[in-house]
């Protein structure tokens, strides 16, 4: 059953995410992509707080963070979400041009659920994001709400 | 040191030196003695001979002030103890008689020693000065100690009328040498003989330090003895150690006798506080030598004492000067050596002749280098381990303390060790061979002690004796223990400044390498992003507009293609620069199987065409496994591509396996490349080919050897234009520790 919360896109630079939302864009998601261009604005997505303060209630299918973000950047949001008994289960794709290994390693310890190494290849990103859309937003269930991971 | 403790000197235990001759309670009869109260001049003690010598007739409590024929000795007397000066020394009419004599406060009263006056006016002072001026110019110029020694014998000799005059120097274990002599033939020469330590009990030296002059007027005297014995200042029997009339051991007469002398006076050389020697007079006769004529030679000593002290100074200070420069010239070519041992084993003279050694040995951990004559290592190992030097071991025989060592006495008859860390058993050893010396001793060095009678009696043979001396090197000079001490110091310093500049070189290079990180991890970031976008609005155009006609398209997937070669070659430095920084994760690798997966990656790319496999036995290897597949990968993909010109193409990769190594040889039969660009096949963005006709980015085979060297192996290539190219790498075969090859402790030093 396809899973028609919203995907929460953080990306500070503007080809990324033009390029990010055209790959989405092909994947033909029923989901809303909402786009935040740095990590304070994510956070402020994700606690319903700041210009997010009326939104619909409920966490998103999938969130897509950059690494390398303006203000707080995409491991501290990891670090935030992913130590929040409430917003743990949220997964989190880190989508980086890095292939630094201290950057994985990093990720990989606080939590993260993939990590992506943006392909230089238009065609190989393409299907990069079209395989984390299609897993996250429609094929991967969430846990029901006030159950949370261990 | 452990069991290897040198016999200790056994003069010390004879029964001769426990005999107390400073309180003998006696004086020798050629004079007399009378000990009163400094403030008062009333008698407190006196030799029983006082009245017969000087006439003077002063009984118990009674005042020299008031005693007849005394009033000019209390007058000069007052006058002195009011000038405070430090003896008292004067001829003076006393009662019937004029006398020498001679006064000295002391803790048990003003002793006061009387004695006949001089024969004749030149062994008054003022006669004895002229004389003692020529002396002293003349040893100004005397060439070596053994011409002052010389000079001063017969000077003496010509002072006091012995018949003979012999000048000692005492060894450190007390042995007397006779270094100087002058005689009149009537008693036996000695020069050069050795008189052993026994001969002057250690007590008997404290007082030569304390009283530099002692007379022995006849060997046959009968002690006059002294009423009362005890000091009625405190109680004590009366301290003679400054008395010149003092009475000497019953032994030391005998001693005399057997010498065949009448008569002895001896005047101590001290130098540096201690006893150097001694100036020696001996007759057949009994001899008495006044009060003014020794007070000559006991400057004479004071003279010899001083210019032996000065020679010796400057002496200890031109070889201090010789060994030092020896030194600094080692140190400068130790600092430029690679290590510390390398440095010393290169300039082996040098190292040896720091402290005149025919062999040197450094012992460390990593084991023993030596060089000159040594003995085998493993007798050095034993020789460290059982000596446990903590600070300096100099010593001149090891037969004596190590009766092994007697096999090496060629070699190793001295062993001088300096330890050179405080947490090794390391240290630096120089050796030296075995002397043979022939000894003449005056008699057999033994000391006699008890003879039927029960009494203690001196040797009485002065014969020459003859000893050989084997098993021993020549000494180690005090200026040579200083000398590798120093030496010790400085190689230590040598070592805390590499360390300190290893220290400084890590840290230079961690900064630099943080820097280089935080540059590639832009990289990573910053330059790829632009490629990226390039390609990927490239292809959304390329989807979106479908009007263009074939050159429009061209020139889009040219954009397309050079921004993703760009992309790709970011990607090779960044995998190049991480290769260097990450640690390798190692383990056993079956290298068929690796070969096997990456052959099957390339099938794609191998579609439609015909290249046959040579693949032969393969074994295990040790490594990183992703590092190793890239190798692999690289190189078999080198192979495809450079093949691919070929109608019948192959590839061979075998493998074998050669000591702790295996070796790989992955061949082709492509383009080849001409070996004189071999050298620079492995750089960075090095291309033997033109772009157009191979894809690359001149990063692959940099990769590749920078994989096989941080495991360790090596890399070769050999080709020629247009008939192929070998690679040829080796790589451990098992990790280094389990082939227990792993050295500790490199660095040091």
């Amino acid at each position: 059953m396809a899973d028609l919360r919203p995907i929460l896109l953080v990306e500070d630079n503007p080809r990324d995410l033009e390029l990010t939302l055209a790959a989405l864009a092909k994947c033909q998601l029923a989901n809303d992509i909402v786009v935040a261009r740095d990590g304070a604005e994510a956070l402020d997505f994700l606690y319903a707080r700041g210009e997010f303060v009326d939104r619909t209630p409920g966490d998103p299918a999938v969130v897509l963070l950059d690494l390398k973000l303006p203000k707080i950047d995409g491991l501290e949001v990891l670090e935030k979400v992913k130590n929040d008994p409430r917003q743990r289960q949220i997964p989190v794709v880190m989508l980086t041009s890095s292939r630094e290994e201290r950057d994985l390693v990093r990720s990989y310890e606080l939590g993260v659920n993939a990590f992506v190494v943006k392909p230089v290849d238009f065609n190989a990103f393409f299907e990069a994001i079209q395989d984390l859309g299609m897993f996250w937003a429609i094929l991967n269930e969430p846990p029901p709400r006030g159950i949370e991971h261990a | 040191m452990n069991d290897l403790q040198p016999r200790d000197a056994a003069f010390d235990l004879d029964a001769c030196a426990a005999e107390p001759i400073h309180i003998p309670g006696a004086i020798q009869p050629h004079g007399a003695l009378l000990v009163v109260d400094p403030a008062s001049l009333v008698r407190l003690n006196a030799s029983v001979n006082l009245a017969d010598f000087t006439g003077l007739d002063l009984p118990l409590a009674a005042s020299l002030a008031d005693a007849p024929g005394a009033s000019q000795l209390a007058t000069e007397l007052r006058r002195w103890i009011d000038a405070e000066e430090s003896s008292f020394l004067a001829l003076i009419p006393v009662g019937s008689r004029m006398l020498q004599v001679l006064g000295r406060l002391e803790p048990q009263g003003l002793f006061l020693e009387f004695e006949a006056p001089p024969r004749s006016d030149a062994e008054s002072l003022a006669g004895l000065y002229p004389r003692l001026g020529g002396f002293l110019s003349a040893i100004g110029g005397a060439a070596d100690v053994a011409a002052i020694a010389q000079a001063a014998a017969q000077e003496v000799r010509a002072l006091t009328g012995f018949n003979r005059i012999l000048l000692y120097q005492f060894d450190e274990a007390g042995v007397g040498v006779v270094i100087g002599e002058d005689g009149d033939g009537v008693l036996p020469s000695y020069l050069g003989h050795r008189f052993p330590a026994s001969d002057v009990p250690a007590q008997a030296r404290e007082l030569y330090r304390l009283n530099r002059i002692r007379l022995i007027v006849s060997s046959d005297y009968a002690p006059c003895p002294i009423e009362p014995a005890a000091s009625p200042v405190d109680g004590q029997p009366l301290d003679l150690s400054h008395a010149a009339l003092r009475s000497v051991s019953p032994v030391h007469l005998e001693y005399m006798r057997n010498m065949g002398t009448g008569s002895s006076m001896s005047v101590s050389i001290l130098v540096e506080g201690r006893l150097w020697g001694l100036i020696s007079g001996h007759s057949r006769e009994p001899r008495h030598v006044n009060a003014q004529v020794r007070t000559a030679c006991e400057m004479l000593g004071q003279v010899v004492s001083l210019q032996i002290e000065a020679r010796e100074q400057a002496d200890r200070t031109a070889e201090r000067l010789a060994l030092k420069k020896i030194e600094t010239d080692l140190l400068a070519r130790l600092v430029g050596a690679p290590d510390l041992q390398r440095g010393l084993i290169d300039n082996g003279g040098p190292w040896m002749a720091l402290a005149h050694a025919t062999g040197a040995a450094a012992h460390t951990a990593e084991g023993v280098l030596t060089v000159g004559r040594t003995p085998p290592d493993e007798v050095i190992a034993e020789l460290v381990e059982r000596l446990q030097v903590e600070d300096v071991v100099a010593i001149e025989s090891l037969a004596e303390i190590w009766p092994e060592a007697t096999e090496f006495a060629d070699t190793a008859s001295g062993v001088l060790a300096i330890s050179v860390s405080q947490l090794h058993p390391d240290c630096l050893i120089w050796f030296r061979p075995e002397v043979v010396r022939t000894i003449d001793w005056a008699g057999p060095p033994d000391k006699a002690v008890a003879r039927g009678d029960g009494r203690l009696h001196p040797r009485n043979s002065f014969d020459t004796w003859k000893e050989q001396v084997r098993l021993r090197s020549l000494p180690w000079l005090p200026v040579e223990i200083e000398a590798v001490r120093d030496f010790r110091s400085a190689i230590q310093d040598i070592v805390l400044r590499r360390a300190e500049e290893r220290a400084q070189l890590t840290h230079r290079l961690e900064a630099t390498n943080r820097e280089l990180e935080s540059f590639s991890y832009s990289i990573s970031h910053d330059l790829r992003a632009p490629f990226r976008h390039i390609v990927g609005f490239a292809e959304l155009l390329t989807e979106r507009e479908r009007n263009f006609d074939d050159t429009s398209r061209h020139y889009l997937q040219s954009i397309t293609d050079a921004a993703l070669s760009a992309g790709h070659l970011v990607d090779d430095l960044l995998n190049f620069s991480q290769l260097g920084r990450t640690g390798l994760n190692m383990g056993r690798i079956d290298l068929a199987k690796l070969v096997a997966e990456v052959r099957r990656s390339f099938e794609p790319e191998l579609a439609g065409r015909a290249v046959e496999w040579r693949i032969e036995h393969l074994p295990e290897a040790w490594g990183d496994a992703a590092m190793l597949r890239q190798v692999f990968q690289n190189l078999i993909g080198n192979a495809v591509k450079y093949t691919g010109p070929r109608e019948n193409a192959w590839i061979s990769i075998c493998g074998e396996e050669f000591g702790d190594k295996v070796r790989c040889t992955i061949a082709d039969n492509g383009v080849g490349f001409d070996m004189a660009y071999v050298g620079k096949l492995f750089g960075v963005f090095q291309r033997l080919h033109r772009a157009e006709e191979f894809e690359g980015t001149g990063i692959g085979l940099a990769l590749v050897k920078r994989i096989v060297d941080r495991h360790g192996g090596t890399i070769e290539a050999t080709g020629a234009v247009g008939q192929g190219a070998s690679f040829t790498f080796t790589l451990p075969k098992r990790s280094a520790s389990e082939s227990g090859r792993v050295r500790k402790g490199d660095l040091r030093g």
